[in-house]
């Protein structure tokens, strides 16, 4: 009997042994070839559940990846909190216009986070909403075949949202216990949305945490700043779950998967056998094709060059390394599915 | 303090990442005479060079460097308003942009800084930045560089088209253009016609020195 898509894709996760690795995208992957094909575009597509799933299927419909995801950027969370968004257009993503609190470390003057919105008033305000609905449908259309991911966003990367990054991470340095404060105030909401998305039908939450990256925190604290927060956000969810962290994130795998997930994403910056020999099968490893090059700037056989590269290294599931550009060549997401599935 | 202690306080309080410790230090430094230029150019940069090189090793990581870079600025709030204006007539000039549809600016913020600490004066003109602003203000400022930035892969467009505009306009032959962010590489530099793409701040400038010397008019 042929194996499902939904079937390899799990268990691939459970880091079961299969005649070859599922192609799956877990990070966003909604390029203006997949908006075109499906009639579901950005901007409406971040609002409108049914234009969400729609477009977030694509990628199997049109593509033959092997998962449907949704939704499409990181901004969502912080929209619901209070923070000014600009919806952006059909090829740019969504972004935050300004910040929800003051938090000053240079000037030592710090919100206290006491009034944050009633967790059930943020699972149904604007995108977050948009997001749980759009999993409904797309367990309803794709389900059965298809493993639903549900993307939402790190605890420290949300805090820097509603903060400001830069003084959050400089705050990192200064008044360390006032940062994992807001962070700890802030998982509750992340670990909510998850399990909503979980609750509406997704298969797998893939969290993704940009500004706990090695670019940014040092990997000794990650643990502290960020990891712990993660632990309750996504690792003690009841499902699946999937930790995607930008840049080299070597010296952090091992913390990754402290926070006691299913598996971690990781972007091309890690060569694939390192990736491999330092997560020593302690999850599954979702990549590592990298994203501006090749998929988005080089050609189709580099594209099947550096899947069949991470493929060979043991990678779990094979992927982008990260977000897959919006203008991404259909005929390279196409040579990404093809030299795994042949 | 003689002036050997105050310059080497200078550059440690910066790499202590002690804002107050620099602007304390700033202020004794002009007390006891010592040329604005010198403490900054013997003092707090020093201390930044020694935080830049750091970074771009690794050893030390960015809460340290946004603190460092704090403490520089907290010195120079000090200094700079004590050297005469007809002194910085000759002072090379840069913008730093974040390029249109990102946000993101940390990494053109330590751009900034490290530019500040090489001698430039920088004209940061912010994030989410359009191309033709990018291309115009570079003519119209006649700056002897500029910085791009981007942290996000689809952008990656607004940059190309804003070192298109600047050919366009016939200002390139008159700056070096550098770009940077992790989805940049050289051969995308080159794609675009920028000059140079660097991984981190500090070869940025030690870049942007070593061409100002032979090219910029």
């Amino acid at each position: 009997m042929v194996m499902s898509c939904r079937d390899r894709v799990l268990a691939a996760i459970n880091q079961e042994t299969l005649d070859r690795p599922p192609v799956a995208v877990f990070t966003t992957c909604d390029t203006i070839g997949m908006m075109k094909a499906s009639g579901a575009s950005w901007p409406e597509a971040h609002s409108d559940p049914q234009k969400m799933a729609t477009l977030g299927c694509a990628q199997a419909d049109y593509f033959g990846l092997e998962s449907v995801r949704a939704g499409f950027c990181l901004t969502e969370e912080a929209e619901a909190l209070g923070c000014p968004i600009d919806m952006g257009t059909s090829h740019s993503s969504p972004m935050l216009k300004g910040h929800r609190n003051k938090y000053d470390p240079m000037k030592k003057i710090y919100d206290e986070p006491n009034d944050l919105p009633d967790i059930d008033v943020f699972l149904n305000t604007k995108r977050v909403k948009t997001t749980i609905e759009a999993m409904k449908i797309m367990k309803k259309t794709h389900g059965e075949k298809y493993c639903v991911v549900g993307g939402n966003t790190g605890p420290f990367t949300l805090c820097g949202h509603l903060l400001n990054t830069e003084n959050l991470v400089y705050s990192v340095w200064t008044d360390p216990k006032e940062a994992q404060k807001w962070v700890a105030a802030i998982a509750p909401y992340c670990k909510a949305f998850g399990q909503a998305l979980l609750d509406a039908g997704a298969d797998i939450v893939q969290m993704s945490e940009p500004s706990a990256s090695t670019d940014i925190l040092a990997p000794s604290d990650f643990p502290i700043q960020s990891g712990q927060f993660v632990k309750h956000a996504l690792g003690d969810l009841t499902g699946h779950t999937i930790l995607h962290i930008c840049g080299d994130s070597a010296p952090i795998i091992p913390f990754m998967f402290d926070t006691g997930v299913t598996g971690i994403s990781v972007e091309e910056k890690v060569p694939p056998e390192k990736a491999v020999k330092i997560a020593n099968k302690r999850g599954a490893l979702v990549g590592n094709v990298g994203c501006a090059m090749p998929l988005y700037k080089g050609t189709p056989q580099e594209v099947a060059k550096a899947a069949r590269a991470s493929r060979d290294a043991g990678f779990n599931v094979i992927s982008a390394g990260c977000g897959v550009p919006i203008g991404t060549p259909d005929d390279n997401i196409r040579a990404l599915v093809k030299a795994i599935t042949g | 303090m003689n002036d050997k202690k105050l310059l080497k306080e200078l550059a440690d309080s910066v790499v202590a990442c002690d804002p107050n410790r620099a602007r304390i230090a700033s202020e004794e430094a002009l007390k006891e005479g010592i040329d604005p230029v010198e403490a900054i150019n013997k003092g707090l940069v020093i201390g930044m060079g020694v935080i830049g090189n750091d970074y771009a090793e690794h050893k030390i990581y960015l809460p340290q460097v946004l603190v460092a870079a704090h403490s520089m600025y907290e010195g120079l709030n000090v200094l700079l308003p004590a050297i005469p204006k007809g002194d910085l007539s000759d002072a090379k000039t840069a913008i730093t942009a974040v390029v249109q549809g990102d946000v993101h600016d940390i990494g053109k913020n330590i751009v900034k800084t490290m530019l500040t600490a090489g001698g430039y004066i920088v004209n940061d003109l912010g994030k989410d930045v359009t191309p033709s602003s990018i291309a115009n203000t570079a003519k119209e400022t006649s700056v002897n560089v500029v910085c791009l930035s981007t942290l996000m892969t689809p952008t990656m467009d607004s940059m190309q088209e804003a070192v298109k505009l600047i050919n366009d306009n016939g200002y390139h032959k008159n700056c070096i253009i550098t770009i940077g962010g992790p989805p940049t590489s050289e051969k995308f530099a080159k794609e675009i016609g920028a000059d140079h793409r660097d991984d981190d701040a500090q070869s940025c400038v030690k870049y942007v020195n070593s061409k100002m010397k032979k090219e910029v008019k």
